[in-house]
């Protein structure tokens, strides 16, 4: 197999990432950036940007991951696309990823930028029905519903703001919450409350989705009465928030509840040479602007650790 | 997109799909679709490897909405397997692993 020397593998190509690998590139420190699909991130399926600085109209955030990427490869990053991380050491002084089983990189430092992705609830049925009936993805999937009786999972901004837009398509939209009220904000609670194709079943848990090869039923427990009922559905989104995609950190780094990455102020992980950035990281607000400023600082630091290595590789 | 890889309309499907001479790969996408951006690179890369053994062919699910219904697909990504205009195997859905495509892509070519 192949192998191949960086300085810094960055691993997720969105704005942390990318941010870091400008700056490691600019910095001469040969630099990989692997993703799993294209760069950009959660940006490059946002439809458009108003809060990025340097932007006085609206920008799409297809254009923006790409000339966050284009940046990069001008300053030499290497940005290598739809791979799959076979195997991999974080824990060796000089770290190493094995990419579709058919090449080998190594690097003393690491800056991890994989990001979130919808959380799952973790209960029965829901591996199986997922694509079948079950979706985390209402702009993706509400089409499928035409004229159909969904079930919406959560009761935050996004699952209340997702219901409102799947009623575009379904004919009945029943959203399932586990408290008493919405903790989305009002004026968007207030829509959906008062929205006729909107129904609330409040105080009310999902424990298992049934159906054979297709969603068939949810099963949920009302919890003041502790009563379980199997509700018929067309379909269910869920919307329970994001996870932080750590599965690299797996018993390598104690997380932080909900599932996050401490750092200390330079972005450090507690393994030596592996830095993490972005939305995947412990921090109070998670935005482009804050995942760029992550990214500046790990790869700052990041340059300063390769240098203290002595183990910087020559660049051709 | 790949060179291997063609896009039909649901017109289509009957010829290009249930007619091919070799098996086929169906790709259900939508626009707005982080997991299905996320999977185009993968389905491209698999689409190169088995190149002229297996026919890698996506479609449109907002413009084929009967298709859908007709396969029963509801979510997307979905990637339907066919052989000999039968469909074989399981269905992948969500994130895809590039690894997952080629190893049902493997089974079907076996």
């Amino acid at each position: 197999m192949k192998t191949n020397a960086y300085d810094v593998i960055v691993v997720g190509a969105g704005p942390a990432g990318l941010t870091a690998a400008i700056y490691t590139s600019r910095a001469r420190l040969k630099t990989l950036v692997l993703d799993e699909g294209m760069p950009g991130g959660q940006v490059k399926t946002t439809h458009k940007v108003s809060n990025y600085p340097g932007f006085p109209e609206d920008i799409k955030g297809t254009d923006l991951a790409m000339n966050f990427a284009l940046q990069a490869e001008r300053f030499g990053t290497r940005i290598a696309r739809a791979i799959e991380i076979t195997s991999f050491d974080l824990t060796s002084p000089l770290k190493r990823f094995e990419l579709d089983e058919e090449e080998v990189v190594t690097a003393p430092a690491v800056i991890l930028s994989t990001g979130a992705k919808p959380r799952p609830l973790g209960i029965p049925g829901e591996d199986n029905l997922r694509g079948k009936g079950l979706s985390y993805c209402a702009t993706c999937d509400g089409a499928y519903f035409d004229g159909k009786d969904i079930h919406v999972i959560g009761g935050g901004n996004s699952a209340v703001e997702e219901a409102l837009f799947l009623t575009q398509f379904a004919n009945s939209v029943t959203i399932l919450h586990q408290f008493d009220e919405f903790q989305a904000e009002p004026t968007t609670a207030h829509e959906a409350l008062t929205h006729p194709k909107i129904k609330v079943l409040w105080s009310t848990e999902p424990r298992a989705f049934l159906g054979e090869g297709q969603i068939e039923a949810v099963r949920v427990q009302n919890l003041k009465s502790g009563q379980t009922e199997d509700l018929k559905t067309d379909g269910v989104f869920i919307f329970i928030g994001m996870k932080p995609r750590t599965d690299l950190l797996d018993g390598l780094v104690e997380l932080a509840p909900g599932g996050y990455v401490p750092t200390d102020e330079s972005m450090a992980t507690t393994i030596p040479g592996v830095f993490a950035a972005g939305d995947i990281r412990v921090k109070r607000y998670r935005q482009i602007t804050t995942a760029v400023a992550d990214g500046t600082i790990a790869a700052l630091a990041a340059q300063k650790f390769v240098k203290d290595s002595g183990m910087r590789v020559a660049v051709a | 997109m790949s060179a291997h890889v063609s896009e039909i309309t649901m017109d289509q499907f009957d010829a290009e799909v249930l007619g091919a001479n070799t098996p086929v790969v169906l790709d259900f996408y939508s626009t707005e679709c982080p997991p299905c951006e996320a999977l185009a690179p993968k389905f491209d890369a698999v689409a190169d490897q088995f190149a002229g053994q297996v026919k890698f062919v996506k479609v449109h699910r907002q413009a084929s909405r009967e298709l859908a219904v007709r396969l029963n697909v509801t979510g997307s990504p979905t990637l339907v397997f066919f052989k000999g205009g039968k469909e074989l195997g399981e269905r992948l859905a969500g994130d895809i692993q590039r690894s997952a495509i080629k190893r049902a892509v493997e089974a079907l070519v076996s």
